[in-house]
């Protein structure tokens, strides 16, 4: 029985009225069929196409173009962004607000990632901070933000999210080759600030829709810099207990709030970080290979078990 | 063939839609609640992040078991012996896979995929070191065996299981084979486009009869695919690695092909774009479309090398505005029809898939645009770099 035939069933019944069944065998059969999310695909990846031409072009050509040239055309396009942002905007409200206009989202990002690059020029060509890209980050962070939540956009909000790490001293390019201890402080630092500024947020009610973006950013930095910990060959016994703790909490929110990435952070970093534990300096092929036949075991019993109570499609 | 009963896949489908449209408002929650009990289906199911880990700890349970037993039960095994072996437990997958849907009912469960998909795997590197390793009278003809057999199995996982990533293995097995065959580029190209068209035609034949059921997504995604495949083998300036290297120079090699080989490519890179779309836009396919859009980018962007020019730093930027204004004239164009619909299609959201999309990727997107609008260098671009910023937030790449 296709779906086409259950409506027909169901409408026969009475359990869904004449307009429903039509309005449904409609969807069912494409009619109409939403472009919705090819358009929004499309000025993405335009979006990023145009600012990657941008830099590219002002990299490689900047001393014949001339400064005041290259900074007229981004303070122009800049402009124009925030121009059509503000004036299109509608009044701010602390609760989730749809876009006003289908390219709203994507002039806001492009006004974004432009400000980004003037600000690099800028700083690349006069020194204006001496080479102090910490202030940067910071003020572009800060500015981010505020255009998040002014505009309700999750897009700007990683881009605030990934400036502010920068300032904390992250870059996500570098984080795998540094696993040094000031690395790690920033990070846990970073977890910390945006941890308890997304609460502080979301219990006043400001934009609490965005709770979701910082936990997973939260959670992902803070089990990165714990396993970093755990894989140190002298005190990882603290890492150690903070990723035992990590991992109880990311499985104890992902099962109560039914957000099963956060079972899924939880049973990946946790399995890594006991694993590296436990056959750390161990040379025996056997007993190495025994433990990855057991564990790998017990995790799919618990994992199925878990599957079973909580893990109804999401 | 299939192992799964037409009605349990039909009825998950129809509870799945129910979800998205009281999740929408199209259904009151007592109409959602009364309807959902007509869907009851046998198989069981689990969401994606669960699906997911389960498929890694069975991949990890299975090699570290498989290596074990050579570890413990095998001394200084030869190579045929651990072939053997590999074959015997790729047999032994395949059957836990058919008992993990036919016992415990499980479907798209992360177990059951994983040993299906370990037993192709075991399959190919068990026949590699049956047949061809370490035999000194092992026959340099017979060598294509391990990849087509690889990708008939494949296929028969897909068969028999409704997995479309053993399809996609299918088809790049497929397209390992000529090399085994024929030492002409062109003609490896030529032979595995032409599987591919076949496979095209036999899919667009068998999914009429599913237009509205089930299988209609799957085959979807799998005409897709072989469109995709069709596309990249006749690109020439993608699909070829010793072309691949010079790419980004927009230097031209097309001395490995021959001539008319190579000219007709471009001109088949050309006309393919606009046949997919048209295709995809008259099935009213979302896949397909988006399979005949990406590859009218691939067209703009392998252009240039194909035609041995060099690539301007500006054209990311064309590029940009041709994308986004395209997007932005649909758009416009369709929300003037009567009612915002246009020949059948809207630019309005229907369901809340699109949104959840969005909003589930754009945290992601955010945090690598600014890895990825970084600029590559071009080598042999003349002039200068403007300073060494240490790094880059929110798009200031360190590269300026």
């Amino acid at each position: 029985m296709t779906i086409l035939d259950r409506l027909e069933h169901w409408s026969e019944r009475g359990a869904i009225s004449l307009e429903q069944h039509a309005y449904l065998a409609d969807l069912c059969r494409r009619e109409p069929f939403s472009l919705f999310l090819e358009l929004n695909v499309l000025l993405y990846a335009g979006v990023l196409a145009f600012v990657a031409g941008l830099g590219w072009t002002f990299t490689t050509w900047s001393r014949q173009l001339g400064d005041v040239l290259v900074l007229t055309v981004l303070s122009a396009i800049l402009a124009a962004c925030f121009w059509y942002c503000f004036s299109r905007a509608p009044a701010w409200s602390p609760a989730e607000t749809p876009a006003p206009t289908a390219v709203f989202d994507y002039v806001l990002y492009l006004g974004s990632l432009v400000w980004s690059v003037e600000l690099a020029y800028l700083e690349s060509r006069f020194h204006v901070l001496s080479g102090q890209w910490d202030f940067y980050l910071l003020a572009t962070a800060a500015f981010f933000f505020f255009l998040a939540y002014r505009f309700d956009n999750r897009f700007v909000l990683s881009l605030a999210l990934s400036s502010l790490a920068g300032w904390f001293g992250l870059t996500i390019s570098r984080w795998p080759a540094q696993q040094d201890a000031v690395y790690r402080q920033c990070a846990l630092l970073y977890c910390l600030a945006v941890g308890l500024g997304a609460l502080l947020l979301q219990r006043r009610g400001l934009k609490p829709h965005f709770f979701g973006t910082y936990l997973n950013i939260v959670a992902n930095v803070l089990f990165w810099a714990v396993l970093s910990g755990v894989f140190n060959r002298r005190g990882y016994g603290v890492w150690f207990v903070a990723l035992v703790l990590a991992c109880g909490a990311s499985l104890a929110w992902g099962l109560t709030r039914r957000q099963f990435a956060f079972v899924a952070y939880s049973a990946v970093y946790g399995y890594v970080g006991i694993s590296s534990i436990l056959i750390r300096g161990i040379r025996d092929e056997t007993f190495i290979l025994s433990y990855f036949v057991i564990t790998a075991v017990v995790m799919l019993v618990v994992l199925v078990e878990i599957a079973r109570r909580f893990g109804r499609p999401a | 063939m299939r192992i799964y009963d037409a009605s349990s896949e039909e009825a998950l489908r129809a509870r799945k839609l129910l979800g998205d449209w009281a999740g929408e408002g199209f259904l009151t929650k007592e109409q959602y609640q009364r309807l959902v009990r007509d869907t009851v289906s046998e198989l069981r199911t689990t969401n994606i992040f669960l699906r997911l880990i389960l498929f890694v700890f069975t991949l990890i349970s299975v090699g570290a078991t498989a290596a074990l037993f050579v570890v413990v039960f095998l001394a200084r095994p030869s190579s045929q012996t651990i072939g053997i072996f590999l074959l015997i437990v790729a047999a032994i997958c395949y059957a836990a896979a058919e008992a993990a849907v036919s016992q415990a009912r499980l479907y798209r469960y992360g177990i059951e995929e994983a040993l299906a998909v370990c037993s192709v795997v075991l399959l190919c590197v068990g026949m590699q070191f049956a047949l061809f390793s370490g035999s000194p009278y092992s026959p340099e003809s017979l060598h294509w065996l391990v990849p087509a057999a690889g990708a008939v199995f494949s296929f028969w996982i897909w068969r028999r299981f409704g997995l479309w990533y053993a399809f996609l293995v299918a088809l790049l097995f497929t397209a390992s084979l000529p090399r085994y065959w024929t030492s002409s580029h062109s003609a490896q190209h030529a032979i595995v486009a032409l599987l591919y068209a076949i496979g095209l035609l036999w899919v667009t034949a068998v999914r009429s009869r599913h237009r509205f059921d089930y299988l209609d997504g799957e085959f979807s995604l799998l005409e897709a695919l072989l469109w995709l495949g069709i596309y990249l083998v006749i690109n020439l300036q993608l699909s070829s690695l010793d072309l691949r290297g010079q790419w980004w120079g927009g230097t031209r090699a097309a001395f490995e092909f021959a001539r008319p080989f190579y000219w007709s490519a471009w001109v088949l890179i050309w006309a393919l774009p606009p046949v997919i779309l048209a295709r995809g836009v008259r099935q009213k396919d979302r896949f397909v479309m988006a399979v005949g859009a990406i590859v009218a980018i691939l067209t703009f962007v392998s252009n240039k090398p194909y035609l041995g020019w060099l690539r301007q730093p500006w054209d990311p930027m064309l590029l940009g505005i041709l994308l986004a204004g395209t997007a932005l004239f649909i758009q416009r164009w369709l929300a003037h029809g009567p009612g915002g619909i246009r020949y059948g299609f809207t630019a309005a959201r229907l369901s809340g898939k699109g949104k959840y999309w969005v909003n589930a990727v754009s945290p992601v997107l955010g945090l690598v645009t600014p890895q990825a609008i970084t600029p590559s260098p071009q080598t042999s671009t003349p002039d200068f770099r403007f300073g060494e910023g240490a790094s880059g937030g929110g798009g200031a790449g360190g590269d300026f």
